[in-house]
């Protein structure tokens, strides 16, 4: 193993053997195996315990507060309805609200973006409803690349909607 | 006489892999910062957004799962708002904690945020929610945020992984 050496063990020569007749010239050998290991330690730990990455950020814009309403066709419109349960009521326009599972959407999005290129997505997420799952969503429909979005409450009629898809 | 292979002490020079070991050690102990204490203790979702976390000037809005509503700034502005309430610590509405400050209430939340942008407008806001707050206190806070004209903010989130 790796190890340091000090003076040559045997052969004394130049002029401190001349001077200390006497004294033996000890070979010291350092075992540096134990300062390895624990230096190999330190070094994995460091290693793994450092993160490079930043985190990430997605970025909202909200409108100021003066309602502006803005006109849009009908059939451009497709309300997402998150419900506590994690399910998505999704239509377009005034149709009956369909359901779908989050696993579902991304290739509902790109299906629907392809058949009406302008889309507007209108989200609402029920008050009980994970933050998790708006996140998620909202990142759905950047990777799907529709770029008009906005979130909405999920108010009462909205609640009614649902239910009446849920009966149907 | 043993007619026996002469064992050859292998002697491997591991100096030069301590030498670069050392480095490497030293490399990391040097630029590695430990997370800081969050006032939160929270899971942040995930996201393929590619947009990094400014560094500095940044205010962050935190919401726990319980709803519970923490604002972590640059420690400068910090400072100023805790001197402000330091006269009327009744008013303040937030609670100081060793890594931000905890908000009493939404009311609270406006007011401060406010506040905060007066002292550094600046300060960039970002609102960092765990996987299961509830919708309804992340809507709040939004509208919130909204009333007090930030109507610019940002998600926190995580790399999606795999």
């Amino acid at each position: 193993m790796a190890g340091v050496d000090l003076g040559g063990g045997g052969k004394s020569h130049g002029k401190g053997a001349k001077k200390h007749k006497n004294k033996k010239r000890i070979s010291v050998r350092i075992d540096m195996t134990p300062m390895v290991d624990v230096i190999m330690l330190l070094l994995t730990f460091f290693m793994l315990t450092t993160v490079f990455s930043t985190p990430q950020t997605m970025e909202i814009n909200v409108p100021p507060e003066n309602d502006t309403k803005v006109e849009v066709a009908e059939t451009k419109l497709l309300t997402l309805r998150v419900v506590p349960d994690g399910d998505i009521y999704y239509n377009i326009g005034v149709n009956t609200p369909a359901k779908m599972t989050f696993g579902e959407l991304q290739g509902f999005l790109v299906q629907t973006l392809a058949a009406e290129p302008g889309i507007i997505c209108l989200l609402k997420v029920h008050r009980d409803g994970k933050y998790e799952m708006m996140v998620n969503i909202m990142d759905e429909i950047n990777i799907a690349g529709i770029t008009r979005f906005s979130l909405a409450p999920f108010n009462d009629a909205d609640e009614r909607v649902v239910q009446k898809a849920k009966g149907a | 006489m043993h007619r026996k292979k002469g064992r050859v002490s292998v002697h491997i020079d591991m100096t030069p892999m301590v030498d670069v070991i050392m480095l490497l050690l030293t490399f990391f102990m040097m630029t590695t910062q430990f997370r800081p204490p969050e006032a939160a203790d929270l899971d942040i979702p995930t996201s393929n957004s590619e947009f990094k976390l400014p560094e500095g000037d940044v205010m962050t809005v935190m919401v726990d799962k319980d709803g519970k509503i923490y604002l972590k700034t640059d420690d400068r502005t910090r400072m100023l708002l805790t001197r402000a309430a330091a006269d009327d610590a009744e008013k303040a509405g937030f609670r100081q904690l060793e890594e931000g400050l905890e908000m009493r209430d939404q009311n609270n939340l406006a007011d401060i945020l406010i506040r905060a942008r007066v002292q550094n407008p600046k300060l960039r806001t970002v609102v960092k929610g765990d996987k299961n707050t509830p919708y309804g206190k992340f809507q709040d806070v939004m509208d919130t945020l909204q009333k007090v004209k930030i109507t610019r903010f940002a998600l926190v989130t995580e790399m999606e992984r795999g």
